[in-house]
């Protein structure tokens, strides 16, 4: 008899024939039918403008002109290429407005995102541990607590923190005037000659506020993984000789580092797209100091009618947040399983 | 039809439906409210049904004006059916970019004056026909400095309804001046100099701290406001045939009388400004003894500080020139889409609103404005206005010497953009005065 090999499927036919393996037809026909509605409405409210969003970026376009047959590209809105991707390199100092603001904007979100981060996970890491080593019972209080700030609006906190840091009547400056004996009046939000170790007064005060109700998200995160490291593990280190620096920094953390990644992605793409805790608290100022590229892209889009430019600013949006992911990915990758 | 067909329609009429429901506007449809109005009659088209759509922003002063005045309308022209749709401010303008383009829009589209020519440019906007109103009758009825923005290339996209203004006049607090010792303070000022050393009294500083602004002029329609007038009131002009220029004498001279305004310590630009104890609201909290800011914000914060209010006068401020000339921008008024199928009706309306002289200067007392019709500035319909809002009549005096500011590719941008942030840097002492207006110039011409 001759040993009859089969050709592997490959393609498109191989794809299909392996959605239907393991299931009979009456099950296959139920997966398309309720699966059908949902990726129609993705392409239709996700993909496509995502695709329109991608086109205006090689468009002069303004919505106040009229413009081409389809979808008012063209005519008085004409295709550019590469025009906005080129403007965003001069780098002359005289360059136009928009694209100044672009450069400061790619600079304030930069180190905005990179100071979230290390802060960001310098404070809930070790609030993670702390919570998890205390009794059962108050422990899901303190998760609560934290919690709680993230389930706030921004647009609330912002306001909260406003009235916080109100140069006269600012709970900060009143703590200030009690210590000091000597009425203080700083505009934390609104003054730009204030400035430590070159970073804006303004862009640190948003960074508090953003962490304040950011903190609860990865603090959760850590605390669910802490719970599945073993206790074995912990017990063997303990026997070892371990003490609670060398639990936390050579047990705790190398066991967590899938979840430090995942947390580190998380954070930095929601602080690459921060806008309405500083659209509500500073809209960009004082002179720009916490104008980040969301804020641009809005106020080009918006407030200006500059869509062809804003569609390009958010291109390049997208690219930094997904190189930095990626980026982040590779390094704190690891292999640990237990 | 088998199961696996029954799912599949069910399933495409859930997205169907999903669709069509995220596709709907989120406005707030409202009919004309049965109110009380008393407009004089106009004839409309007559014959078959018509149904008018307006879009408004979100002021329920503003709004509560034209709605009564869509209900007269409506009686005397039973065939014609008036709907509204409000909008938050941010979300109308956004909706006006996605709508005009799709073809979605209003028949009557209330409209800011700065902007009608972006849009009439775009072929969005409907020419006012001659039969509603010609150019010249225009500008022999309405003020010049509204009537500016409606008008591109020498044609007429719409009807200001009102006199929109942020100079000339200042809120002034009259209870604080009294007890300062200026109980006189509404006969107003001969000389800016006059004016500084009465606002210096105003002002209140605590450990070098200023707890009150003796004048409050450093927010973001004020500055710009006020720079422009002082140029004009220097014998400059800021907007010429030869392009924007402000990098010179005029300039200077009004970038200093502004700083002099701080360094005489009338405000602390750093804790003072659009961002903090923005001026209304510092007004009214009494933190600001004399503000700049126009009229409309009195009916705005009326309500929640009665007692600021009740003390509260416009007081003329000091003039370099012999005319009191200012910069103003065209305000609020009506338009009509291009797409409109119901032109002629639309137009009746937007007629029967803004131009007769009862039924506008109707509007302006219900929305707290100053009429953009000169006829409405004098006689009965100025004096209805004033016993109306005695606070009108300082601004009643000087309308006529309003000037447009201008033809700006984009106004907002060079208000709240480049003037706005440029100056209150320099007030803020981070930038000299020629590095100042350099920038402006330079910015505003790049705009172009």
């Amino acid at each position: 008899m001759e040993l009859q090999i089969e050709k592997p499927e490959r393609g498109v036919r191989a794809f299909i024939s392996k959605l239907g393996r393991g299931r009979d037809s009456a099950q296959r026909k139920f997966i398309f039918a309720t699966v059908s509605p949902m990726v129609l409405y993705m392409a239709f409210w996700t993909l496509f403008p995502l695709l329109w969003g991608l086109a205006l970026a090689f468009f002069e376009y303004s919505a106040r002109r009229s413009g081409g047959s389809f979808l008012g590209m063209g005519g008085d809105n004409p295709f550019i290429g590469l025009g906005h991707f080129q403007d965003m390199l001069n780098f002359a100092e005289d360059a136009p407005l928009p694209i100044r603001q672009f450069h400061l904007s790619i600079k304030t979100t930069l180190l905005f995102a990179f100071l979230i981060l290390p802060l960001n996970l310098a404070l809930t890491l070790p609030l993670a541990v702390l919570i998890e080593s205390i009794h059962e019972r108050v422990k899901g209080l303190f998760r609560t607590i934290f919690f709680l700030a993230v389930l706030a609006p921004s647009v609330g906190v912002a306001i909260m923190w406003g009235y916080i840091y109100h140069p006269q009547r600012g709970l900060l400056n009143a703590v200030r005037t009690l210590i000091g004996g000597k009425l203080v009046a700083t505009n934390w939000t609104g003054d730009q000659s204030l400035v430590v170790l070159g970073i804006p007064v303004a862009l640190i005060a948003v960074i508090i506020a953003y962490i304040w109700q950011d903190l609860g998200y990865n603090l959760v995160i850590f605390i669910a993984a802490l719970q599945g490291i073993p206790e074995s593990i912990k017990d063997a280190a303990k026997i070892d000789g371990a003490n609670w620096w060398d639990m936390f920094w050579r047990i705790t953390i190398p066991l967590l580092l899938p979840t430090i990644l995942l947390a580190s992605i998380l954070t930095m793409i929601s602080s690459f797209q921060v806008f309405d805790i500083i659209q509500v608290m500073t809209e960009g100022g004082p002179n720009d100091q916490t104008r980040v590229l969301v804020i641009d892209i809005y106020n080009n889009a918006f407030r200006f009618q500059r869509m062809g430019w804003a569609s390009a600013v958010s291109v390049v949006l997208f690219l930094m947040v997904f190189s930095i992911s990626l980026i982040q990915s590779r390094l704190l990758r690891t292999e640990w399983e237990y | 039809m088998n199961r696996f067909r029954i799912l599949s329609l069910i399933s495409i009429l859930i997205v169907a439906g999903l669709i069509l429901s995220a596709c709907a506007p989120s406005v707030e449809p409202t009919q004309a409210p049965a109110e009380e109005a008393a407009p004089v009659e106009e004839a409309a088209p007559a014959g078959e049904k018509v149904t008018v759509r307006v879009w408004t922003h979100q002021n329920d002063a503003f709004n509560e004006g034209l709605e009564n005045l869509a209900k007269a309308y409506m009686t005397e022209n039973p065939n014609v059916t008036i709907n509204f749709e409000t909008f938050d401010y941010d979300t109308y303008i956004q909706t006006l970019q996605t709508a005009l383009p799709a073809g979605t829009e209003a028949d009557i589209l209330q409209m800011f004056g700065s902007w009608v020519c972006s849009y009439a440019e775009g072929g969005n906007l409907a020419e006012v026909p001659s039969d509603v109103l010609g150019l010249d009758e225009a500008e022999a009825q309405i003020f010049a400095a509204q009537l500016a923005g409606y008008v591109c290339d020498d044609k007429l996209y719409g009807l200001p309804q009102e006199f929109n203004i942020e100079y000339g006049a200042a809120l002034v607090n009259t209870q604080i001046a009294a007890d300062a010792g200026l109980a006189n303070i509404t006969d107003g000022w001969a000389s800016w100099d006059d004016f500084i050393a009465d606002a210096k009294q105003l002002a209140e500083v605590q450990d070098g701290v200023m707890l009150r602004a003796g004048y409050n002029f450093t927010a973001s329609d004020a500055i710009p406001a006020t720079f422009y007038s002082l140029i004009l009131q220097n014998g400059g002009q800021y907007l010429t045939d030869g392009g924007f220029s402000v990098n010179t004498p005029e300039g200077m001279k009004a970038l200093e009388l502004m700083k002099k305004f701080v360094d005489e310590g009338l405000v602390d630009p750093v804790l003072f400004n659009d961002e903090e104890n923005w001026v209304g609201d510092s007004f009214f909290e009494e933190t600001s003894a004399i503000g700049l800011v126009g009229p409309w914000v009195v009916p705005e914060y009326a309500g929640d500080f009665e007692d600021v209010a009740a003390v509260t006068e416009y007081v003329t401020l000091p003039s370099l020139s012999a005319d009191p000339v200012f910069v103003a921008s065209s305000g609020w008024g009506l338009a009509v889409s291009t797409n409109s199928k119901a032109q002629d009706a639309a137009w009746d309306f937007v007629k029967f609103a803004a131009l007769n002289p009862d039924n506008a200067v109707q509007w302006n007392i219900a929305s707290g404005t100053l009429p953009a019709l000169k006829a409405n500035a004098t006689g009965a319909a100025g004096e209805k206005l004033v016993a109306e809002f005695p606070y009108f009549e300082p601004f009643l005096n000087i309308l006529e010497y309003g000037q447009n500011e201008g033809m700006f590719p984009d106004r907002d941008l060079v208000w709240y953009e480049i003037t706005y942030p440029r100056i209150i840097n320099f007030l803020q002492g981070n930038a000299t005065a020629e590095e100042t207006l350099e920038t402006i110039e330079r910015e505003v011409n790049e705009s172009f």
